[in-house]
Formats: C-alpha cells, structure tokens, sequence
C-alpha cells in the first residue's frame, strides 16, 4: 500500500508537485500517467526519499523509505537507468544490492534468470543496451521478493517482445497480490495494464480513479487525459 | 552495519578503477625504495638525513596516492553516469534505494574504507621497510613497531580524508588533483608553513609527525600529531556527511 498526501515540491522558482496526494492498494496496478514534466518522477523521487518534499508525505505500508530497515523486501523501485555502475558486471551489481540487505546469494541468480539477463550476467552494465539496462534494473527491484513495485516508465526501451513481457509481468505481480505503481506517459500501453490510474498535469493531480472511472464518457483513455490536461496549454 | 559494510567491500572490490588504487598503493613504495635505494644510501652516507630512521619511511609517501585513489573511488564512482541512454542515472540511486539511511551509508563506507586501506598500508609498510634493510642494510636502524602504525595510520586518515573531500565537492577529478598536486609535485600545506608555523597543523603536514622525526622546523610529538589529524578528518567527514545527507542527489 503508498499512500501519498498534500506532496508539495518547489524547486527554485518552480513548483515542481503541488499537494499531490493518491493512492496505490495491494493487488492492483496503479497507472501514474502524465505529460514529460508533470512531475511524475518528482513524485517517485520523493516516495523513495531521494528528493525532500516542502510539504506533505509519502507512505509506504505506513512508513517513509528512508526509515525501512531492509528496503528491498518492502519495495523495489525501477528508476531511470540500470542503476549499475558501467564498469561493474550485472552480477557484481546484483551481489552488493543482495548482500546490503543479507538477502542469500542465491536470490541474485534467481532474478538474473527471471528477467532473462543469466546468460549476459557476466557482461559490464556499461555494455549493456538499453532494453538490457531496464532488465538488469528490474532484476534489483525484484531481488528482496517485495510486495510493493515502484516503476518509472518501465517499458521504455524494451523491444515489443519485452513490453509484452513486462506487462503480463506486472498484471501477474497485481494478481499475486502486490502494490504495483507505475508510471508512464504512454496511454494505450496503461489502458492495457492498469487497475487504477492517476493523471498528474503541472504538478497537480488533476484525475484519479479506476480505469473505467477515469476514462468516463470519454472514447479512450488517451480522450480523457487530453481533456484534462489540454485544457491548461500542456507544451505538447 | 555489517552487511551495510560487506555490500561496500564488494561494491568497492567489483570496480577496475579500486584495484589500480589497491595495486597501485602495494607496489610503489616497495618499487621506490628498491630504486632509489642508491640514492638513499649517499645521502645518509653524507648526512642529509639528519634522521636515519626517516629515510627509511621516505618511498612510502608515492604508495599514499593508492590510499587517495580508494578514497576518491568509494565516492566518485556513485556519481559516474550509469550509460549514455540515460545520462541523469547514476549508481547512487541503487545504493539509495539499497541503504537509505544516508548517515549509515556515510558510516559503512567510511568503515569500508579504513578496512581496506589498514590492510594495504600495513603490507606496503611493512615490505617497504623490510626491503630497506635489504638494500641499505644497518645504515638504517629496525623500525620502531609504533612508528609502523603511525604511518598505516596516515594511510587510513589520507583515505579518509579524499573521501570526506569527495562528499563535500561531488568531483573525483578535483579531489584528487589537488591531494596528488599536494603530496607529489609541490606540497602547498608544506609552503603555507613558510609563511604562517600554524599551517604545520593543516592535516596531512600534522599527520607525518606520526612517524617522521623531521618534519619542516617544527617538532609536534606523534600523539599530537595522530590527534590533531584525527580530528581534522572527523570535523570534515561530519561536514561532508551533513552535506550528504542535506543534498537530493
């Protein structure tokens, strides 16, 4: 379960988010959908205490990030990049992440396999494409089994193949009964995917419901995110 | 704290750049007192040295940029660019995500580091030391156990001290450009004592008291210098960890 309320961000002059506040629930996946910019991974960011909020609060299972005592088997996060160092093998990279929260050994190779990087594990992320950096990513997401996914726009960079299997990956994760939030800026890829979903625009929640709900009278998803976010001049 | 400390030695232990510190800080200070080792024999001969004992403790300055690389390489590799395809991503954001509380990070790494430059200095220390009886044979007396610890000591600190430069400025190439300019080319701590006798105290002059005899014009006892080093490194990793958890990365 995250829960988020009144997250407010400024940054500079900018308001960044503006007392952005919804929820994920356990068994379903949760679509965080919005223009480049709207403040998706501002909100991401801050869920995972990376950056600090001027105001309001992101929860996960009750608690902030930053105080879980092995945050990778509360929940993994899928950000930007493969987070590995490009001269660090997948498996060096994998290895270090197990070992800071005493995960086994083993785990290391049971993800490898799950994402369908085993056979590449010995490569330097560095050498890595992009589809592959995603995988590896995933794989560190998943390495403590969390019941909480956080993604940031995870099927960038996969090849058709691989956004089939992130999807039937991410429905499966729901079904098992574990919080799914992800974020994109890709309609037709959330209305395939999502439970929920949450439309953020400059910073503010500006939807928020199921899918039926949030799509309304409106024809399609993509209909009813341009009729919402349209509205206020949105740069594309 | 223990797996925090374990997932920093192999982080640090899975990286190139850490082995060519480690590499590096073992074998050339060996490689420079067998070098020089005539050198170093005509000048105790004519009574340059007006310590014995300091020449031999000498080649083990060059070995220190091993420690500097470590404790640079501990840091700067969080801020290295994960891939081209994503130029904003960094390591640091699977460290965070792995071990979010920033003040135990700071701590395991710091602990990592010591570690890891303890055992090297302490090799390198004692081959080092050992060779020079070799090749300079009783010009040079036995070195006193204590003064061995000094120097490993220094090691650690040094380390120590790259790395807390690298929490406060972010930047591999800076930190270590202006402590190997420091140590090797010209030694601007060792010029300020030139103009002002407190610069004596500036951390890495005040550190080779530990186990040098002369040192400049100023006689500082190794006790001193261990704790006036001490506290430099501690006052500038509480600065560089404040910093680094203040910062959003």
């Amino acid at each position: 379960m995250i829960t988020i309320e009144g997250l407010t961000r400024v940054r500079g002059r900018a308001r960044v988010l503006h007392e952005v506040g919804f929820t994920a629930r356990p068994g379903r996946v949760t679509g965080f959908l919005g223009p480049n910019g709207a403040g998706k991974t501002s909100t991401l960011r801050v869920l995972l205490g990376l950056d600090r909020p001027q105001a309001g609060r992101a929860l996960i299972d009750g608690r902030r990030y930053a105080d879980l005592e092995r945050p990778l088997t509360v929940a993994g996060a899928l950000l930007d990049g493969s987070g590995a160092h490009r001269s660090r093998t997948a498996r060096a990279h994998l290895r270090w992440m197990a070992a800071s929260n005493g995960l086994p050994k083993g785990r290391v190779d049971e993800v490898l396999e799950l994402v369908g990087l085993a056979p590449e594990a010995g490569k330097r992320a560095g050498k890595y494409s992009l589809g592959m950096s995603r995988r590896l990513g995933l794989a560190a997401a998943l390495l403590g089994d969390p019941p909480v996914l956080i993604l940031d726009e995870p099927v960038n960079g996969l090849d058709p193949a691989g956004i089939r299997w992130m999807r039937a990956f991410l429905r499966d994760s729901a079904a098992e009964g574990r919080t799914v939030l992800l974020s994109s800026h890709l309609m037709g890829e959330l209305a395939e995917t999502a439970d929920d979903v949450v439309i953020i625009d400059h910073g503010t929640v500006v939807a928020d419901g199921t899918l039926a709900e949030v799509v309304g009278e409106h024809a399609t998803l993509e209909d009813a995110f341009l009729a919402r976010t349209a509205g206020e001049g949105a740069s594309w | 704290m223990v797996s925090q400390v374990r997932a920093e030695l192999l982080k640090l232990l899975s990286l190139p750049t850490a082995w060519v510190g480690l590499v590096l800080g073992l074998i050339a200070a060996p490689a420079l007192a067998l070098v020089s080792a005539g050198g170093t024999r005509r000048a105790i001969e004519n009574g340059f040295h007006a310590d014995a004992s300091d020449a031999a403790f000498q080649p083990l300055g060059i070995g220190l940029l091993g420690a500097l690389i470590l404790g640079v390489v501990v840091m700067s590799s969080e801020y290295t660019s994960t891939g081209d395809d994503s130029p904003g991503a960094r390591q640091l954001q699977a460290t965070l995500a792995a071990m979010p509380r920033r003040w135990r990070l700071v701590a395991a790494k710091a602990v990592t580091l010591s570690l890891l430059v303890t055992v090297q200095g302490t090799i390198t220390a004692v081959v080092t030391l050992a060779l020079n009886r070799v090749v300079l044979g009783d010009l040079v007396p036995a070195a006193a156990p204590g003064r061995v610890a000094g120097a490993v000591l220094y090691w650690v600190l040094m380390g120590l001290l790259a790395y807390a430069l690298m929490l406060i400025f972010r930047n591999g190439i800076v930190t270590l450009t202006v402590l190997i300019l420091n140590i090797s080319v010209v030694s601007f701590s060792y010029l300020l004592t030139k103009v002002t006798p407190l610069a004596a105290y500036l951390p890495d002059i005040v550190g080779t008291h530990m186990f040098l005899n002369e040192v400049g014009d100023v006689r500082i006892a190794p006790l001193t210098a261990g704790v006036v080093m001490t506290g430099w490194v501690v006052a500038l990793l509480g600065l560089g960890g404040w910093m680094f958890d203040r910062r959003d990365p």
